[in-house]
């Protein structure tokens, strides 16, 4: 029996999981637009934020848009590698029963 | 960690994924307002048109409705992702609404708004086209729908007789601008309430 792969612990938390996942369709979102999605207070996302971020899935960049502070955040390289490999090994780990 | 993860946790896990994919790159059901007001301005400009014999009935009304959605879209689009698929669509409708825009315009202030059974034919396949390219992008069998009712408007007001084309004309409108729109409206909204909060 192969071994089963241990699924990343930074991507399976359910907040940072819906994150990288909508952060993987878009090119860049602001954070009011995260928050809209996933109805998470500002407090949450932005700690489950700061932990993608540290992780070096998310990038952040902050600029002024008519004088406004908008805070824009886009998936790296490295956070798509890490949830790709994540759905693989959720998809090896339940094997036939993702039909069921 | 999987041992205390049940096989129920990780499907859950797997559609969490989807839907927020797919949230990310909706773009049309937000903009099921558009389709009502676009709709409701037909209506007031074939009635204007008909009752005032107005050359600027069409012009008019076009012009209101594009300020309106330019100026509504803008506020809405403040804190909207960028995506490819999202300027793919917004770059037919904004197309779309150029085309009528001069089109009434035009054909308006010429006086060669003469032929009912051409200019619905125009304007059904002007939508037919959108609706259908939209469709096609987003594999939306409802909006495909909604082009498969231009196009039949299309054909029809060719061959029908002046009351068959007007009615042609005003059902179309009423399934693919109405009821079209605020079913994507209901859509979005009732999406939003069944997700409920993210927690961490």
């Amino acid at each position: 029996m192969p071994d089963l792969p241990a699924l990343n612990p930074v991507v399976h938390g359910r907040l940072r999981l819906a994150l990288l996942s909508l952060l993987s369709g878009v090119e860049e979102a602001e954070f009011t637009w995260l928050r809209a999605k996933t109805d998470a207070t500002d407090g949450n996302l932005g700690a489950q934020l700061l932990k993608l971020e540290e992780a070096g899935y998310v990038a952040i960049e902050k600029k002024f848009v008519l004088r406004k502070p908008q805070t824009l955040y886009r998936i790296t390289e490295t956070g798509r590698q890490a949830l790709t490999e994540y759905v693989q090994a959720l998809k090896q780990l339940l094997g036939p029963a993702i039909d069921r | 960690m999987q041992d205390h993860t049940t096989e129920q946790e990780l499907k859950d896990r797997l559609s969490l994924i989807e839907s927020m994919i797919a949230e990310g790159r909706r773009n049309t059901e937000s903009w099921g307002w558009t389709f009502v007001l676009w709709g409701v301005v037909y209506y007031l400009a074939i009635a204007w048109s008909a009752w005032g014999h107005s050359v600027w009935a069409w012009p008019v009304t076009m012009l209101i409705a594009v300020i309106v959605t330019v100026g509504v879209a803008s506020l809405k689009a403040d804190n909207h992702p960028e995506t490819t698929l999202g300027r793919a669509i917004g770059s037919i409708w904004m197309a779309l609404g150029i085309s009528m825009f001069l089109l009434f315009l035009a054909l308006g202030l010429s006086g060669r708004l003469t032929d009912q059974h051409l200019f619905v034919a125009v304007i059904s396949a002007i939508l037919g086209m959108a609706n259908g390219a939209s469709a096609l992008i987003l594999r939306w069998k409802v909006q495909f729908a909604c082009a498969v009712v231009w196009w039949v408007a299309v054909v029809t007001t060719c061959f029908g007789t002046d009351t068959q084309s007007m009615i042609v004309f005003l059902v179309a409108i009423f399934l693919c601008q109405i009821v079209f729109g605020i079913y994507g409206a209901i859509a979005e909204a009732q999406e939003h309430k069944r997700r409920g909060p993210i927690h961490a």
